[in-house]
């Protein structure tokens, strides 16, 4: 399908780009752990308290970072006009929502397979056998994250303040993610298994599914000049 | 752009009769008329008000929604305009159900907050708005504003059901099915009087409601005209 | 607080805060008839003065 490869192409852009100067990835990772750091200073919890309170710490830590690199998802495209460019270009604009939206994912993905182990290292926790389940689970938020990411981060694009905007327009909209995979995380560490938190990984799974194609249809009014 | 016309002018004050006198009509009623709540006396009269402006704000966001998808699609001013005013004025109604609930919950829970379903749900839908309005002011150029804002108009109230589902299910999963909420509409000792405080508040707050929208929406009509004959002048 | 002073705390803020958005609207709608008018009067005496 065109809007696929349109959508590979643009990723592999952007991949491109990243691999050469690593800014984005390399300030959310670091980012990410120093909220781990601040989150052990801030708490002195029992191990315990540390098992319930993971997922939601983990969660904010990912909010926060996966914002910074939501703030730059379009610097590239800011250079040299480059949007113009693209937006010149034949492109089926859903194709460049995939391709930003897919890009933030990896950079996010990999900023997860890092840093949740490094907390369970850091707080002591010994569930290692849940990790599969957890990563399922933070990937399908981690998803809806980068598909309304990206629909904020474009509409806030020629606002000021845009840094604090962004934050405060995406995160309200992020509720049904936040509750879904903290409620998921929690019951996974405190039985074993998904269980009784099925419902909201349908809800999850649902968001994901209705926000990816509500951008891609909207798009085209998204970004226009 | 058209000038208010005399009809439509006559028209807005009519409504902004009628708005009083159903408000009048209503506050007599809810406060002298309707008996007081078994359980929870007179507090429960708060319901009068809570009630209609919680659906007046849910309106008014549907009102947004229709105004962005309108604009999106055909581009025209005044489908902006509509979706900025019910904004503006759906804002305004979830704050006074922020207040309203919070001030029911003090006699009848003893707490002045509390993160049950539906505060929750009106504070989050308060600060979706409130970001709207946000985007729309610190964004500079007026037709990336409006567009910027018609987006977000969807995609918030596309995310309306998922909200609400997702705080239900936190609130209620664990909850011991016992406790008495204070805006639980106390359908068991229901009086007649009750409803009919109820319908006529609910007429009244409509009533109201297109009257401040009509005017909000007529305010903008007027900045656009000024807008665009300055412009003209400049040219 | 009797209850009836919280049904006045509520009903108090409500409708004062009502009351406040009209007053503040007609307070704009007056400032953008009048500024309207003005461009418009100012707009007919130059074309007159063209003619």
């Amino acid at each position: 399908m065109a809007l696929l490869k349109q959508a590979y192409l643009l990723v592999w852009k952007d991949l491109l780009l990243e691999m050469r100067r690593r800014d984005s990835l390399l300030t959310m990772f670091f980012f990410g752990t120093l909220l781990l750091f601040v989150f052990h200073f801030s708490f002195d919890a029992a191990p315990e308290r540390v098992a319930e309170m993971a997922p939601a710490l983990l969660w904010l830590a990912f909010l926060f970072t996966g914002t910074l690199g939501l703030a730059q998802l379009f610097q590239p495209e800011r250079e040299n006009h480059c949007l113009d460019a693209l937006l010149l270009a034949p492109l089926d604009r859903g194709a460049l929502f995939l391709a930003k939206s897919f890009f933030n994912l990896i950079l996010m993905v990999i900023v997860e397979i890092i840093v949740i182990p490094l907390f369970w290292i850091l707080f002591n926790l010994r569930s290692w056998n849940l990790l599969p389940q957890l990563f399922l689970v933070t990937l399908l938020g981690t998803v809806g994250f980068c598909v309304l990411g990206t629909i904020t981060s474009a509409i806030t694009l020629q606002a000021r303040a845009r840094e604090l905007l962004l934050p405060l327009v995406l995160f309200p909209l992020m509720v049904p993610v936040i509750l879904a995979t903290i409620r998921c995380m929690e019951n996974v560490l405190r039985t074993g298994e998904f269980g009784d938190a099925i419902p909201w990984l349908r809800l999850l799974i649902g968001f994901d599914v209705i926000f990816l194609t509500a951008g891609v249809l909207i798009f085209d009014w998204v970004i226009e000049r | 752009m058209a000038q208010s016309s005399q009809p439509t002018r006559k028209r807005k004050g009519i409504l902004g009769a009628l708005a009083l006198v159903a408000i009048a009509i209503g506050l007599f009623w809810s406060l002298v008329v309707a008996p007081p709540d078994a359980y929870q006396g007179d507090a429960q009269r708060i319901m009068y008000l809570h009630l209609p402006s919680i659906l007046t704000a849910y309106l008014s966001y549907f009102l947004v929604f229709v105004g962005s998808a309108m604009y999106l699609w055909k581009r025209e001013k005044r489908d902006d305009l509509l979706a900025h005013s019910a904004a503006e004025i759906g804002v305004l109604f979830t704050a006074l159900t922020i207040i309203e609930g919070s001030i029911w919950g003090r006699p009848t829970w003893g707490v002045w907050w509390t993160w049950d379903a539906r505060l929750t749900l009106t504070a989050i839908l308060l600060l979706i708005y409130v970001g709207y309005l946000m985007l729309r002011s610190l964004t500079e150029d007026e037709n990336r504003a409006a567009s910027a804002a018609a987006v977000l108009g969807i995609i918030g109230f596309l995310d309306i059901p998922l909200i609400h589902m997702s705080v239900y299910w936190w609130r209620t999963l664990h909850q011991p099915p016992s406790i008495l909420r204070p805006d639980k509409v106390p359908w068991e000792n229901v009086h007649p009087s009750m409803l009919t405080a109820l319908a006529i508040s609910f007429a009244a707050f409509l009533l109201l409601y297109f009257y401040l929208l009509s005017l909000r929406y007529r305010l903008g009509e007027m900045r656009e005209e000024i807008k665009a004959r300055r412009l003209g002048r400049e040219a | 607080m009797g209850a009836w002073g919280f049904v006045s705390l509520a009903y108090g803020i409500v409708w004062g805060s009502i009351l406040v958005y009209v007053v503040l609207l007609k307070r704009r709608y007056g400032d953008a008839a009048a500024e309207l008018a003005a461009l418009k009067s100012t707009e007919a005496i130059s074309r007159d003065a063209e003619k």
